[in-house]
């Protein structure tokens, strides 16, 4: 323990940039998100091309459920303010209060995917299967795809904690943190898009 | 007294470096929240026009998304040259396949 305060107490200012590594590898991330933009486009592109492509099955505007999908933006929305207080408590060298941040942003994230998970079989339930029609294909593929995002950055927050737990907190575990909070929050952007485009638009259109 | 001692070691550690603060956070939150409460409202309420929902459900998104990719994700600092730009082509990449998604399939 002692030896862990003694390195916390040098830790630069902004640890999660202290190494040419760890600066290379936030960028190496930048450029990996900028191939997620283009990933979510396409299934983006796709859903909007199919969208009124309903076939015998249920529209958007019957199978949405506005208060669901609000609570699901809000939980993912403060679940990205939550990770970047974990952000701020690195910044500041405080270990308990960066963990318990990250902690608090799991448990958001696995609300939000409860919630999904009880949608889908909602919808499951009101014939809206995956093959029902390209609007529900075209549906599952991008509001799935952003879950599987979700459920992936759980793990991987879960595993950054676990590492902050066993290696202690320093320049190589900061950087990791660092970049998991960003993908969390790149997440959250994502869900912008498809509340707006998916949900929202969706109810608009009839 | 031990407030005040904290104070100044607050102090001297902001002049070193510019310790952020949680408030423009919470500020950037509470942008973000009014602007999905104005887009759920505007499909909620159902009277306005179509075309208008529409234009202020893209106009909410977009500005959303530079809030908190501006605050959140640390787009404003310094040194981010290179996300900016890997972000840019990005969404040219998206608004070029969307175009073309919507014309392959319906004209």
């Amino acid at each position: 323990m002692s030896a862990h305060d003694h390195v916390e107490g040098q830790l630069p200012h902004e640890p999660e940039k202290a190494t040419l590594e760890a600066r290379n590898k936030i960028l190496g991330f930048w450029l990996f998100l900028g191939a997620e933009v283009v990933l979510f486009g396409t299934l983006f592109a796709a859903f909007l091309a199919l969208r009124h492509n309903i076939g015998d099955g249920p529209s958007a505007s019957e199978l949405f459920q506005l208060p669901m999908v609000f609570a699901a933006t809000m939980i993912l929305l403060t679940s990205s303010l939550t990770s970047v207080f974990a952000v701020q408590a690195m910044h500041q060298h405080n270990k308990k209060s960066m963990l318990t941040w990250l902690i608090i942003t799991i448990i958001l994230g696995l609300g939000f995917l409860g919630l999904e998970i009880y949608e889908f079989t909602e919808y499951v339930h009101e014939g809206h299967g995956f093959t029902t029609s390209a609007f529900s294909s075209s549906f599952y593929t991008l509001v799935g795809f952003h879950g599987a995002h979700v459920a992936f950055g759980v793990l991987w927050i879960a595993l950054v904690i676990g590492q902050v737990f066993k290696k202690g907190f320093n320049v190589v575990t900061a950087p990791k943190v660092y970049i998991s909070a960003i993908y969390w929050h790149f997440i959250d952007v994502v869900w912008v898009f498809i509340f707006t485009v998916v949900y929202l638009m969706g109810k608009v259109a009839g | 007294m031990s407030s005040n001692h904290n104070h100044a070691a607050s102090r001297e550690v902001s002049k070193r470096h510019k310790v952020e603060g949680p408030q423009k956070h919470i500020v950037g939150f509470i942008l973000s929240l009014a602007l999905t409460i104005i887009a759920f409202a505007a499909v909620a309420a159902g009277e306005i026009n179509e075309t208008f929902t529409y234009i202020i459900l893209v106009a909410m998104a977009v500005v959303q998304v530079i809030i908190q990719m501006a605050f959140w994700m640390h787009m404003k600092d310094r040194g981010h040259l290179f996300p900016i730009i890997g972000i840019i082509a990005g969404v040219f990449v998206v608004i070029t396949m969307v175009i073309m998604a919507l014309y392959w399939v319906w004209w």
